[in-house]
């Protein structure tokens, strides 16, 4: 429990300089920083910190999507998420999460530009934030890729269950 | 002493060899270890490089770790299931890409398989829209392969009797079981006895355990005459103390989340569970970088009598002579090999007197599958689920001692339930938010999925050829595909949807999401039967010993030579039948039949 205590003051303190980095125009490779700090703010809407766990702004889930956008091959992915992010940029965070709201009505068949920009961002800040430290050990506690010794996890039927 | 296990890129090639051995996967791999352990002196050659598989893997690495989360470089890309059925063959052409990669499984083409499986664009094909992986490097695909092993029983190899359809195999179970046994000794597997007739058990050693909702799952699966049993894996779940390469399983769980392949060879691979020891034995001479091109032949004898390859980097072409040659480079390599091998004596390509090389091609249809939420799981503590080599496998139920309407033979799903590193469900969770991140968390350990693997029939009109147009890098004609799923395959592949969401609702399962979409032929990678195997030479290209009815001295080990495809993953009865007609290869060459 204190170790995982420390590792979250580690993180948290090692988020706010990243951050503190991050809002400076040089380190982001793909977003002007008014995209950046819009993007920080929406994927901090998606996952949120709560009692659990830091949210996506700690997890550095807008660096993600920067750099993967930077680094992908085709323009059209970087075109599309401009074009969608358009409206968010210079918008307070209270009309970000009445745009966010309006965008996500139906988000099982998205037709509308908006709400075909949520689910784009919300499948990369799903991805973003469940394979950063925080997502894969704070939020979901996941216990594996580690050595097994002794005992292993699991069940066996027992004759009954044949 | 134990030698170097360095491949030798300048071999003798002057000698005449026991046996040559192209490709160097289960097959290969097989056939280098059961013909040296007879003592004989065997030429291995393999198309890839060897790598350094254990940095290639990095089984341990967190997404985190990794500059890209796992994602392959910028000027690199992995076909996807949407460009395979969409884009004109070859695949590669008109892609900007640096390199273009073959789908391997993992997260959209992983930067851990990119070394591992070919370049599109050194290796086109042409044709139908198909998915052909292919792993050029020593072991081949059993590098990153899915670990499941089964075996075949009598309802598969005498299919034909019961249904109709097709052909028999020469062989019955009471054949190949003494070396299904030898191949679970020597190689270690894992599972449960569950005494089915139609899956055979194996020498198991310790099984996989299920999680707690697949324990409830296999419990209300029973009324319905359904089982699912621990994934049996072709993995060493107590050790081997016969292999010094090969550790036993830690239950680490990366197995699969990314493309496969264990860098502490738990999981069977060719080169350190069968190569090496090989190697140790003196008797093998291992070339890599060598892509066979053409099987020789001795004009006066019409036998086989050695091969032809190119260095696949310096691109020179040698010739090495043996008494006898073993193909191992897969279904589809080994086909294309034939064909090219034409000359006077074999106008039609060597070993296809009876037109069949290329032909009755089968395999395993996949894509349709369930997920769902095992309700009772949600919210509770985490458990370490995913620690070990697979979830369960639900065996084929049916076409058993009942007839099913639409379709003939079965299919068979691989799951598995608990929680992932990835929560895979959070794509399929609506909305965004506090309770969005709430739900997601909550529904980690409950979560449960399952896909099928049916059969399909080997039909004449599947068929490969060779493209008169395309040539891959080093020269040599490519491969072109006739391959097409028939009614029967899609009949089949509703059923599965159906009965995926059947079983999840029977079982209390909140369902997520019913996938009834067919993935493009080729994507189970279990490519089957170019030159079957069978009793008549004018309908087969094999005998039960894999032995070429025209050519004496040939042999095609890999799974060129099944029947049918059955349901069940193919390696182990690959690696049987290898085994087996590598006896008879080294009994006949002593007694000078060969």
């Amino acid at each position: 429990m204190d170790i995982g205590r420390r590792d979250l003051i580690k993180i948290t303190a090692g988020a706010a300089v990243a951050m503190a980095a991050g809002s400076a125009a040089t380190a982001n490779r793909f977003f002007t920083p008014e995209e950046f700090a819009a993007v920080n703010e929406l994927t901090e809407m998606i996952i949120p910190a709560d009692e659990k766990s830091p949210g996506a702004k700690a997890a550095m889930v807008a660096g993600f999507i920067d750099s993967y956008l930077a680094d992908s091959f085709e323009e059209v992915e970087r075109t599309d998420f401009r074009e969608g992010l358009r409206p968010y940029v210079n918008a307070t965070n209270l009309e970000r999460l009445g745009l966010l709201t309006k965008a996500a009505q139906s988000e099982a068949k998205p037709t509308t530009a908006d709400q075909k920009f949520f689910r784009l961002i919300k499948e990369y800040t799903i991805r973003g934030y469940y394979t950063s430290k925080i997502g894969i050990h704070q939020d979901l506690d996941y216990k594996g890729n580690t050595y097994q010794t002794g005992e292993y996890a699991g069940y066996l039927p027992g004759p009954d269950l044949k | 002493m134990p030698q170097s296990h360095e491949p030798n890129l300048n071999p003798d090639l002057k000698k005449t060899y026991d046996a040559i051995v192209v490709g160097s996967g289960a097959a290969g791999g097989m056939a280098a270890h059961v013909l040296t352990s007879h003592g004989l002196d065997v030429l291995l050659l393999e198309a890839g490089k060897k790598l350094p598989i254990e940095r290639e893997l990095k089984s341990m690495q967190w997404p985190y770790d990794h500059p890209r989360r796992g994602d392959m470089p910028r000027d690199d890309h992995a076909l996807t299931l949407n460009e395979y059925t969409i884009r004109p063959r070859p695949y590669a052409q008109g892609l900007r890409y640096k390199h273009v990669y073959s789908y391997v499984q993992g997260w959209s083409g992983a930067d851990y398989s990119k070394n591992i499986v070919v370049d599109e664009k050194d290796n086109p094909y042409t044709g139908e829209p198909y998915a052909w992986v292919r792993a050029r490097t020593l072991g081949g695909k059993t590098a990153i392969w899915g670990r499941l092993a089964l075996r075949l029983s009598d309802v598969d190899f005498k299919a034909a009797e019961r249904d109709g359809f097709g052909e028999v195999w020469p062989i019955s179970y009471k054949d190949i079981e003494p070396y299904y046994d030898r191949v679970d000794d020597y190689l270690g597997i894992s599972g449960l006895k569950e005494g089915l007739p139609y899956l055979p058990d194996s020498r198991f050693q310790r099984p996989n355990k299920l999680t707690i909702s697949e324990m409830m799952f296999r419990d209300k699966l029973k009324p319905m005459g359904r089982l699912i049993t621990p994934y049996r894996a072709g993995v060493t779940t107590d050790g081997l103390k016969h292999n010094k390469y090969r550790s036993k399983c830690f239950g680490r769980g990366a197995c699969s989340r990314r493309a496969g392949g264990c860098d502490i060879h738990a999981a069977f691979d060719s080169p350190t569970g069968l190569i090496y020891p090989a190697m140790d034995t003196g008797h093998l001479t291992l070339r890599t970088n060598a892509t066979v091109s053409e099987v020789t032949v001795d004009s006066k004898t019409g036998k086989a009598s050695g091969v032809s390859f190119i260095d696949s980097e310096t691109g020179k072409t040698y010739q090495a002579k043996a008494k006898t040659v073993v193909l191992g480079a897969s279904t589809l390599e080994s086909a294309r090999l034939l064909l090219l091998s034409k000359s006077r004596q074999y106008p039609n390509g060597l070993a296809n007197s009876s037109g069949h090389v290329g032909h009755n091609f089968c395999e395993h249809i996949m894509g349709p599958g369930v997920t769902g939420i095992a309700k009772d799981r949600i919210g509770k503590p985490k458990t370490l689920d995913d620690g070990r080599p697979g979830g369960f496998y639900l065996p084929r139920f049916r076409n058993l001692d009942s007839k099913q309407a639409g379709f003939i033979r079965g299919y068979g799903f691989e799951g598995g339930a608990g929680s992932s590193m990835f929560p895979h469900h959070a794509y399929q969770t609506p909305g965004f938010g506090k309770d969005f991140k709430q739900t997601v968390r909550e529904k980690q350990g409950a979560f449960m999925s399952m896909g099928a693997f049916g059969e399909v029939l080997p039909r004449y009109e599947n068929y490969v050829d060779i493209d008169p147009d395309i040539k891959d890098r080093w020269g040599v004609p490519a491969l072109r595909f006739h391959i097409k799923f028939g009614d029967n395959e899609l009949n089949m592949a509703k059923d599965m949807a159906d009965q995926a969401r059947e079983m999840f609702e029977q079982a209390g399962i909140e369902v997520l999401n019913v996938d009834r979409e067919v993935l493009t032929p080729g994507w189970s990678i279990h490519e089957l039967g170019t030159s079957r195997m069978g009793t008549d030479p004018k309908k087969s290209v094999l005998n039960e010993f894999q032995q070429s009815h025209d050519v004496k001295n040939l042999f095609i080990v890999d799974g060129s030579s099944h029947v049918s495809a059955s349901c069940q993953n193919p390696t182990w009865t690959i690696m049987a039948l290898a085994w087996r007609s590598c006896d008879h290869l080294a009994d006949q060459l002593k007694k000078g039949e060969l």
